[in-house]
């Protein structure tokens, strides 16, 4: 049985799923509008938190927070789970498909076959869309890949509850109820920024938003003596990982939310916006210079590459560009 | 980002489905979808990544043939799991885990175990008591 699905691959996983299932609703939104109405911009680096036995730096909020963001500020009902069971969340998933519902989940890259090799580290935060099952293999749509591709029963059982730093514990989301739902209102957008702008701006916490980036900087100051060149040589290669790798990307980010606020510019008919874009594609753009001169520390390319202190530099920069963007988001935003 | 200066370095997803969808502004400002093979720099790190995990693994190898480490210490390292990520996925503790990191414990494990941690380990039982 196959739902009648339409895939759209996208630059991040769960932006993809979740603008995906809203078209399968009759909802057509771009992947930057779902970005933006669900918040998306963060910024957090989390020592407390190990992958691969180094600290954390994560450019999003938790996944599924996009999801009910958005589906929230349309009024659209959603229901979430979450599995001690394996066979249960299975069977959970089939009973659905059968009733027609397409269903989002949250999977662990390790185990997905048609990932390319090098990208199979145990990362838990990859949203998939299951759409349909022809007895034991599942059609899925994948946002980063560019057809709808095909798991088998054990194969998306082993991926759902996949082990390691957040395991996934067979979460799935889906749209429940879209009857009441309400269209893209300049209100909700202006309450999605605001809430960017208060997650990038005013968490008490030197770990997350604008000061989180800081927080980075001060630390990579420290890595080589610290640790050795070798170990912070890999600490730099997992920023640089989580940065840019597909479904996570920092500097990818910045120019996701650019293009919401763009589009944002048109709907609340507010020039000053379509500059802020502008601004925050320069703020992408410098997340990209820094990871080009990060690599070529690591590759010692150059005669004399950039210092960590000079990278942490660069950090400093990108930190001042993006709080003035949200102060003068919030200043505009604020009633 | 420009809509011209979108890399394509491909190398790494060019053998898969797998593409990076970027954002970038075209002659108008305004932001249009660009599919991207992959970014040098990406590479660069994963490149890094994993040849630090296979100069670790060639470590391993030594203390291995020298009798000290087992070869699910190898094969740990190899597969970048830890002994936690293990733990969960065969119901085995951590604790006999890093125990059988060590040959002389490794050794004395019985077959249904081995098959056990071949299991979730995703390999053999041959490979599992061997440095492939």
């Amino acid at each position: 049985m196959q739902l009648d699905f339409i895939h759209k691959p996208s630059g991040h996983c769960e932006n993809g799923v979740v603008s995906n299932l809203l078209r399968y609703y009759g909802v057509e939104m771009s992947e930057a509008m779902v970005f933006g109405l669900g918040s998306g911009l963060f910024f957090a680096h989390m020592p407390f938190i190990r992958l691969h036995g180094m600290a954390v730096t994560s450019f999003r909020p938790l996944p599924g927070d996009i999801f009910s963001r958005v589906l929230s500020l349309l009024n659209i009902k959603i229901k979430r789970y979450k599995f001690r069971d394996r066979d249960r969340s299975m069977r959970v998933l089939d009973s659905l498909l059968e009733r027609g519902i397409p269903v989002g989940m949250l999977v662990g890259v390790y185990h997905l076959p048609y990932f390319p090799r090098e990208y199979r580290f145990h990362f838990n935060a990859h949203n998939i869309c299951v759409t349909g099952k022809e007895g034991d293999v599942y059609t899925v749509s994948d946002p980063v890949v560019v057809d709808k591709c095909t798991l088998t029963y054990d194969e998306l059982k082993v991926v759902r509850f996949a082990s390691g730093t957040y395991p996934p514990k067979g979460r799935m989301y889906h749209i429940a109820d879209v009857s009441s739902k309400r269209g893209v209102t300049k209100d909700a957008i202006r309450r999605a920024i605001l809430k960017n702008c208060n997650s990038m701006l005013n968490i008490p916490i030197p770990m997350f938003g604008v000061k989180g980036i800081r927080f980075l900087a001060g630390r990579m100051r420290k890595w080589e003596r610290r640790m050795g060149s070798k170990r912070a040589a890999l600490n730099l290669a997992q920023i640089i990982r989580m940065n840019e790798e597909i479904g996570t990307g920092g500097a990818g980010f910045r120019f996701i939310y650019a293009a919401f606020l763009q589009e944002a510019a048109v709907l609340m008919n507010n020039p000053r916006l379509r500059e802020l874009s502008a601004q925050m594609t320069t703020a992408g753009d410098m997340w990209r210079e820094f990871s080009y001169n990060a690599a070529r520390l690591i590759k010692k390319r150059d005669v004399e590459p950039l210092t960590y202190d000079q990278l942490a530099d660069k950090l400093i920069a990108i930190s001042q560009k993006e709080e003035a963007i949200f102060r003068e988001l919030a200043n505009i935003c604020r009633l | 980002m420009k809509v011209n200066e979108v890399p394509q370095d491909g190398r790494i997803l060019e053998s898969s489905g797998v593409r990076d969808l970027c954002y970038a502004t075209d002659e108008n400002g305004d932001y249009k979808q660009v599919i991207s093979v992959g970014w040098d720099a990406k590479i660069v790190a994963l490149d890094f990544t994993w040849e630090s995990i296979y100069q670790e693994c060639e470590e391993i190898k030594k203390e291995v043939l020298s009798g000290d480490k087992s070869p699910l210490a190898y094969h740990l390292h190899r597969l970048v799991m830890t002994p936690e990520i293990l733990s969960d996925y065969s119901g085995f503790s951590k604790r006999e885990i890093k125990r059988w990191c060590r040959a002389k414990h490794f050794n004395k494990l019985s077959g249904e175990q081995l098959s056990r941690l071949a299991s979730a380990l995703r390999i053999s039982v041959e490979q599992l008591t061997s440095l492939d």
